[in-house]
């Protein structure tokens, strides 16, 4: 289980290389980056995954683009919609990660959609941008939809992931000050490594219900 | 006023940060207005007053801030969240915590300088464009684009340099 900083966005999406990045999240205490338009590698010791974020996109041309990066083995997400959206893309096979619901709508996710998330193993993700450099409002909201997003998970069990979306290192954070940062929200130690992993639970296979002996 | 007897005064923490990138010089007072606006957004004024929030010396890349004991853990989430100070784009990275100031500047002296080459005549290339190298230090490189326009930063790796 590595603890993974589930989106980050070298250049030339942002300001510090691949390798720069991977050097940086070593001294922070990390052990893999999803870098957004990045080939995967390993530099310094830390894995890079491959990351592809789709959005402003209707539901047909997002299952095309799905089919078609299904063989890259990178992770894919999904910048989340309204709530029929994101309900159309948890049930999409090939999506790993739905992101951006702290700036989406109110009832974006709701209890059956948690539900459909935790049986199709698609991870929810907790972007921590909006805490780090957001102020007053935008980060208000952003608290408040991750309260409600954590009372769904401990209901129904879905994956959580933990980005900082960084496009600089100095945006990054240590794995403590996530720790921290998450605290805010209420979640406690054991429920902050549990979503740092999360990306080990949404690429690995499921275990097949019937064992063939 | 006479002072305080020690069991009557209040209990103060020093934390260690460092300021990234290096080389970007921050008054200290600045700093401070920088972490108060922080904590006080973050936070909210009352528990501002409690953390009791000071930037008590400086030494290059390192500062050292006090708060109130017991609120340590309040003071560095809210320097997490703090990225610019005057317009320029800085990170804090959290060393360590003590509870006397001298501690903290006998672990400063421990620390390994990193030998900090500036040599900003360097000129490199990087994706077809033209740098300057604004700070070396091991494998990392900071590189401004030459010109008048774009002075951003970049912050890149021997390696990538090197591939070129």
């Amino acid at each position: 289980m590595k603890i993974t900083d589930a989106c980050v966005y070298p250049y030339p999406y942002g300001d510090s290389s691949a390798r720069r990045m991977a050097l940086e999240a070593k001294a922070l205490g990390f052990d893999r980056l999803v870098a957004d338009g990045t080939q995967p590698g390993e530099y310094y010791g830390i894995e890079i995954l491959s990351g592809i974020l789709i959005r402003d996109t209707s539901v047909r041309d997002l299952t095309g683009r799905i089919k078609r990066e299904r063989n890259n083995e990178a992770v894919v997400s999904v910048q989340a919609g309204d709530n029929g959206f994101n309900r159309s893309v948890i049930n999409n096979k090939g999506v790993h990660i739905l992101r951006g619901l702290h700036s989406a709508d109110k009832y974006a996710f709701d209890h059956v959609a948690a539900k459909m998330a935790a049986d199709n193993r698609v991870a929810i993700d907790l972007d921590l941008s909006p805490f780090i450099s957001g102020r007053g409002f935008t980060r208000q909201r952003a608290m408040h939809r991750y309260r409600d997003i954590l009372v769904l998970e401990r209901r129904y069990e879905f994956p959580l992931t933990i980005s900082s979306h960084a496009r600089s290192i100095l945006e990054m954070r240590a794995v403590r000050e996530i720790t921290g940062l998450c605290s805010v929200v209420g979640m406690d130690v054991p429920d902050v490594e549990k979503a740092f992993v999360g990306v080990d639970i949404i690429t690995t296979p499921p275990d097949p219900s019937v064992k063939v002996i | 006023m006479s002072t305080r007897p020690p069991t009557l005064r209040e209990k103060r923490r020093y934390l260690l940060v460092r300021i990234e990138p290096a080389g970007a010089f921050i008054d200290q007072k600045d700093l401070y207005y920088a972490v108060s606006e922080a904590t006080t957004s973050l936070w909210g004024d009352v528990v501002a007053a409690v953390i009791m929030t000071a930037v008590v010396a400086s030494d290059g890349q390192y500062v050292i801030i006090r708060c109130q004991r017991g609120t340590e853990q309040d003071l560095s989430i809210a320097l997490s969240t703090i990225t610019k100070c005057c317009d320029i784009r800085i990170a804090l990275r959290m060393v360590s915590a003590s509870g006397t100031i001298e501690s903290l500047r006998e672990k400063i002296r421990k620390i390994p300088t990193p030998s900090l080459e500036l040599r900003s005549s360097c000129e490199c290339m990087f994706d077809k464009k033209s740098f300057q190298t604004s700070q070396c230090n091991g494998q990392k490189i900071d590189v401004i684009e030459k010109g008048f326009k774009n002075t951003n930063r970049l912050f890149l790796t021997r390696e990538d340099l090197e591939e070129l």
